[in-house]
């Protein structure tokens, strides 16, 4: 008995139904691939009939993958799409583009973690369903109660992607996305909590999409999201999960604190508050003004005067922070083909022989060169030569 | 430095086919002169047909090493095969099963066509190798410093061109380098120019002799 008869035929079929749904195939156009009825594609996939080899290769060739990566014992299948699917219109392709990197990039990490033996500490804060009544002080309450268990306090927390990560195990990538997506959030047994932020986004807008993305994380995380930019606030969980942003980058006690201090003497709101109140807390000018207003601490309309009167721009904010308001790792980062950490796991992988060039090509999306760059950059050189010396101790 | 003789390379055998993965293709395109080395060896060169198609994906990344097989094959240098049933065995269980014991299908692909055709397989990576060695031991292997090392090309290109060629593909494409080919490397590229090329070892690259130094982890 061959490896591909001693597997499930439901697994491999399950497999192959996730693998064409992912490259947009229907099962017409995959049956037509491999030159058989669409019952029979539907049979195969459905695991009442056992798909052969050849016809393996031909479906691994139409979706763009290989047989190895749909059969390869660890390779983590997770069909993400779906969740997505009711969330925005099927032309929306950014937003079902963004959903597949996603996807890709998860499963990615946890089949090197599971081939690494690596376990993800997950320590993700109690879920909070948004019950009847107003949804903005629900989320305020809960995002006073998580500042709490973090030991927060009332100080800013303007890295709040590596909070997330560090302190829940929540796994957030990085990655360059169409100007209009500024967020997605996911979560599921295999891959567990995920989010994808767009790295083309100014670092205060990530932030605010990251504390949203917190917000869904805490109140739905059974529910896929994506955050549209300039998203109206259509329903209680897209109101509960702003005003959790807001609340949880903006404290209402810190805000009010720090206005205080940092007007101080001063009879009039001027862009160089603005300025500094958004750097302290690590949001945009628009969010800083409008959670004044929210606070009652400026009228209501302010943030539209400004904007009537020429805005705050950023050679505004060049001006009163220097070269303070440059420094974005981010983006550099999500301009590398991978991320850092998918970069460390898969060169262990190869370094320790699970993984060979070409399945950690397929595996991360990189061509064979690229894949040749990130094992240079991690040390892992190609020769032989070096790997004595590479060994750890026992 | 004087050409070196045949024993470097295992390609000793002018009648045997050589199957090339994805990897070996990379290395002579980056090479500059791919077509002026595999027209020097007196070998039938050929690969499988899931190659084209991997390399077909870095189109979307400007890389040209698939328009450059192209050339290669409408230049009769290489002919692309096709796995047939038996080989299609051996497939299976090089891409069915554990992460660690299985290959990419270009990979898998080159060593069942090379089984199935008594053929030598050219694969320049580590876990290949270690694979094809447990599962198939008769099989010859070679790697794309052993075409550079054919004495036909060294005399085909000459030492100048071939050294050009040879750190090429180092820079541009990263070959990979066996320890057993480190020195030859080096020494036809210049340590200057060696030192250049990253996927060489660092102990090559900065002069460093031993461990001393390296970091151990507790």
């Amino acid at each position: 008995m061959t490896l591909l008869e001693e597997m499930s035929p439901r697994d491999v079929g399950e497999r192959l139904r996730i693998a064409r749904e992912s490259a947009k195939f229907t099962q017409a156009d995959a049956a037509s691939a491999i030159d058989v009825a669409r019952t029979t594609l539907v049979a195969i996939e459905q695991g009442q009939r056992r798909v052969r080899i050849n016809e393996l290769q031909q479906l691994a060739r139409a979706y763009g993958t290989s047989v190895n990566a749909l059969l390869r014992q660890e390779a983590v299948h997770v069909d993400l799409a779906p969740r997505f699917r009711k969330l925005f219109d099927s032309k929306d392709e950014a937003a079902a583009d963004a959903a597949e990197l996603m996807a890709n990039l998860a499963r990615a990490e946890v089949e090197l973690e599971n081939l690494l033996g690596i376990r993800r500490a997950g320590n993700y804060p109690p879920e909070r369903p948004i019950l009847r009544g107003d949804v903005r002080v629900q989320a305020e309450h809960d995002a006073t109660e998580l500042r709490q268990r973090l030991g927060l306090g009332i100080r800013p927390a303007s890295d709040i992607v590596t909070l997330l990560e560090m302190e829940f195990g929540v796994r957030v990538y990085i990655r360059r996305l169409d100007s209009r997506i500024s967020g997605l959030f996911a979560y599921d047994e295999a891959l567990g909590a995920c989010i994808l932020l767009n790295a083309s986004h100014p670092r205060e807008r990530r932030n605010q999409s990251a504390g949203h993305e917190c917000g869904h994380f805490v109140s739905s995380r059974r529910s896929a999201e994506i955050l549209h930019r300039n998203e109206p606030e259509n329903t209680r969980e897209e109101r509960y999960a702003n005003a959790f942003g807001r609340a949880f980058l903006t404290p209402a006690r810190a805000v009010m604190q720090k206005f205080q201090e940092v007007t101080a003497g001063a009879e009039r709101l001027t862009r160089r508050h603005v300025i500094i109140l958004a750097y302290f807390f690590g949001v945009s000018r628009e969010a800083i003004v409008r959670r004044l207003e929210e606070l009652g601490l400026v009228k209501v309309g302010t943030w539209d005067w400004f904007q009537a009167n020429g805005g705050i721009t950023d050679e505004h904010v060049r001006q009163v922070l220097g070269d303070l308001s440059a420094s974005d790792p981010h983006k550099a980062e999500a301009d590398r083909p991978t991320t850092l950490r998918l970069n460390l796991l898969a060169a262990e992988a190869y370094r320790q022989g699970l993984l060979s060039e070409g399945q950690i090509a397929r595996l991360l999306c990189l061509d064979r060169i690229e894949v040749r760059e990130l094992l240079d950059s991690q040390e892992v050189e190609g020769s032989e030569s070096d790997w004595t010396i590479l060994n750890l101790p026992d | 430095m004087s050409l070196i003789g045949p024993s470097l390379t295992c390609l000793t055998d002018p009648e045997a086919l050589l199957v090339a993965d994805a990897s070996t293709v990379i290395n002579l395109n980056a090479s500059g002169c791919a077509r002026k080395v595999l027209d020097a060896l007196p070998n039938r060169f050929v690969v499988v047909d899931a190659v084209p198609l991997e390399l077909a994906g870095g189109r979307q990344r400007l890389r040209q090493d698939s328009d450059l097989l192209n050339k290669l094959v409408n230049s009769n240098s290489v002919e692309i095969v096709r796995l047939d049933d038996g080989a299609a065995k051996d497939f299976e269980q090089l891409v069915v099963g554990a992460a660690a014991m299985t290959l990419d299908d270009g990979e898998a692909a080159t060593i069942a066509y090379a089984v199935s055709q008594n053929a030598v397989a050219l694969i320049d990576e580590r876990k290949a190798i270690r694979i094809c060695g447990e599962r198939f031991p008769n099989l010859r292997i070679g790697c794309t410093v052993d075409i550079f090392a054919h004495p036909e090309v060294q005399r085909a290109l000459g030492k100048d061109v071939l050294s050009n060629a040879v750190f090429n593909a180092l820079y541009q494409g990263r070959m990979r380098v066996l320890s057993r080919h480190v020195e030859w490397v080096v020494e036809l590229i210049g340590a200057e120019r060696a030192g250049l090329c990253v996927s060489l070892p660092s102990s090559v690259r900065f002069g460093i002799t031993g461990c001393e130094g390296k970091p151990k982890l507790g």
